[in-house]
Formats: C-alpha cells, sequence, structure tokens
C-alpha cells in the first residue's frame, strides 16, 4: 500500500511536534490509543480567551497516524474550542486521503482532539 | 437463515450459503455438493469461525481437533481439486478454502482466538469499550522519548550517559516483559472462567453479567498487551 503526498509529507515534516508542560496554565492534553494497532497519541492545545493559540503532538505509531494528528495540530490552531470540536475524523480521511485499513489512524486523532478539549475544560471548571 | 435443516448427514454440518444450488435449481439442504448436478455450493458467509470448524465457542480448544478438520475440510474444497472444473465452481472453491483458512489461522493462535470470540460475542468489539489505560500510555509516551534520544544520539556523543540510557532501556524492557507475560497468565486464567461460564446450563441474567464482565476483562488485557508488545518490540529493535 502506498501513502498519499499529503500523508508522507506530514510524517517527513511534522508540524508541532513535541508538547507542553501538563499543569501549565490553559493546557489541554489528550493521551489515546488504539487497541486494534497498539498506536499512542498524545495531542496538546494552548488556549487563551476560548481559542487555540498552540497546539503540539506526540505519536507513536504508523505514517497515517503521524499524520492524522500532525494535520489536527494545524487545523486546530487558531480556532475556537467550538470549532475545534467539530473536526471530524471524516474530514482528515478526505485531506490525507487515508485508504480503508488506516481510517482509525484519524479517529484516533479525533478521539484526541476531544479528549484534549476534555481535559483543558475539565481544568477551566475546576479553578 | 433456513432453519429447517434436515437431519446432518456427513456432509451438511456446514451453513450454506443458499438453500437451492446455483447451477440446476434443485434444493438442497446443506449439501456441500449438489445432490443432482454435484456442483460444489458455496458456504455462507455468516458461518463463524468456531462453528466452521466444528468446535464450540470455548477458549481453550483442542487443537488437534481443529487441525484434523481443518484438513478434513480442505480436501473438500481446496482449488486443486477444481482445476478442471468450470469458472463458477473454482470461485466457490476458492471462497469456501479461503473462509476456511482464516477460520484456521484465527483460532489456531490463542491470542487471535480469543480476540475473535470477543468480537463474535460483543457483536461488534466497538461495543465492549474498556477505559483507556492512561497510566500505560504516559509510561509508552516517556519510554519512546528516552529511545528516540538513544536512536537520534550521534556517535561519540557523552559515551558515559549513552551508557546510562541504554542500561535503563534495558530494565524497562526487561520489566515490561515480566508484565507481558504476567498479562498473558491472566488472560489464560480469563480463558478458563469463560469456559466454565459457556458450560453453566442456566442461562439467566447473572449469567449473562459474568460472561460480559469476562469480555471486558479479557478486551481490556489484550488491547494493553497490543500496547505493550509494541513498546516492546521497539526496545528490542534499538537496543537489542
Amino acid at each position: 500500500m502506498a501513502y498519499s503526498e499529503k500523508v508522507v509529507d506530514h510524517f517527513n515534516n511534522p508540524r508541532n511536534m513535541g508538547s507542553f508542560k501538563k499543569d501549565e496554565e490553559g493546557v489541554g492534553t489528550g493521551i489515546v490509543g488504539a487497541p486494534e494497532c497498539g498506536d499512542v497519541m498524545k495531542l496538546q492545545i494552548k488556549v487563551q480567551n476560548d481559542t487555540i493559540v498552540d497546539a503540539k503532538f506526540k505519536t507513536f505509531g504508523c505514517g497515517s497516524a503521524i499524520a492524522s494528528s500532525s494535520l489536527a495540530t494545524e487545523w486546530m490552531k487558531g480556532k475556537t474550542l467550538e470549532e475545534a470540536a467539530k473536526i471530524k475524523n471524516t474530514d482528515i480521511v478526505q485531506e490525507l486521503n487515508l485508504p480503508p485499513v488506516k481510517i482509525h489512524c484519524s479517529v484516533l486523532a479525533e478521539d484526541a482532539i476531544k479528549a484534549a478539549l476534555n481535559d483543558y475544560k475539565k481544568k477551566a471548571e475546576s479553578k | 437463515m433456513d432453519q429447517t435443516q434436515k437431519t446432518p448427514t456427513k456432509r451438511t454440518e456446514l451453513q450454506m450459503a443458499r438453500s437451492m444450488c446455483w447451477h440446476c435449481q434443485s434444493e438442497i439442504h446443506g449439501e456441500y455438493f449438489c445432490v443432482q448436478c454435484v456442483k460444489v455450493q458455496p458456504v455462507s458467509k455468516e458461518l463463524d469461525y468456531f462453528t466452521c470448524l466444528g468446535l464450540p465457542r470455548l477458549l481453550n480448544i483442542d487443537t488437534d481437533v481443529l487441525e484434523t478438520k481443518f484438513y478434513e475440510l480442505s480436501r473438500v474444497f481446496h482449488p486443486d481439486f477444481f482445476q478442471n472444473k468450470t469458472e463458477t465452481e473454482q470461485a466457490i472453491s476458492l471462497g469456501n478454502s479461503a473462509l476456511l483458512n482464516t477460520a484456521y489461522r484465527t483460532l489456531k493462535d490463542p491470542i487471535r482466538r480469543a480476540e475473535y470470540l470477543v468480537q463474535l460475542e460483543a457483536g461488534s468489539a466497538k461495543d465492549i469499550r474498556t477505559s483507556p489505560p492512561a497510566d500505560l500510555f504516559e509510561e509508552i509516551l516517556a519510554l519512546q522519548e528516552d529511545l528516540q534520544e538513544f536512536r537520534s544520539a550521534a556517535p561519540g556523543q557523552d559515551p558515559g550517559h549513552m551508557e546510562d540510557l541504554r542500561a535503563r532501556l534495558k530494565t524497562d524492557r526487561e520489566a515490561l516483559e515480566r508484565r507481558q507475560q504476567d498479562m498473558e497468565s491472566r488472560l489464560l486464567e480469563l480463558f478458563t472462567k469463560w469456559d466454565s461460564l459457556q458450560g453453566r446450563a442456566e442461562q439467566d441474567d447473572q449469567l449473562r453479567t459474568e460472561k460480559t464482565a469476562v469480555l471486558t476483562q479479557m478486551r481490556a488485557l489484550l488491547s494493553n498487551r497490543t500496547y505493550l508488545r509494541n513498546i516492546v518490540n521497539d526496545l528490542v529493535e534499538t537496543i537489542g
């Protein structure tokens, strides 16, 4: 199976790789995994006034999982929390041209986005 | 599906796809070959692997029985025996053999057998959601960072530090391997528990609850095992 050009590009030049300190002000962290393949994905957002000003990821898995999370961070930056919550795995599939066997990678990215948003909200509320 | 199957004779153990011969339209009652025109018939795509290979839905299985049954059915449907037949017959033989092969491969391996059973019993594997092992994820991410550092180190870079790192990774690997083994023995305990639940005569709510509990635990173990296996493989690849 060949990866699409966009997947290869994200894989070779991942955007926003890295991490923030979990307890830093305004940071939301989502860590999710895909039991089918054992991939693990960490996605973090930095929020100011309900807008995602920065996003970072760390993914250990296949090229599609890395590309999906790289794309997700790219898309999230500049979006409000509400807008980011609307990112769907199908958008990622379309953008990256993922084949059916790799759809779960995009699902993982969507789960990671949701987990990061939830974590941020939980932290914000508990203050 | 046809619920009114006739008394099974020697060659009607499998559920077939149709109740009428695709070739001569004669009625068939689960025979592998049409009684009238002797053409091979397709087995049902709905056939589960356990039924296909004549096994009860248990996790501790007799692999001799599995093998015997597999060979027996392979001798019936193997594409080699259909080389001189029509294209349709070849296609049917190929389809039946493919199902048989997948069934055999899945059931032969205890982990794949368990994964398949969980999926089968839960309707879909996703119906049984287990909470993600957050601690394990954190651990894996931390380990992967060490691994990355180790991999990307330039030759000759602070040898003392690299030796420390290697030693630490090695200790981690050993600990993880022990955990993997521990998971596997816990999985085997669940196999036995599942089998004993399957053997119970009364079908009540309590039994269903207990079964679901076993399936959920099994699913959690199976997925944690996958995460662990990946990281252990990475470790072995990197530090040997």
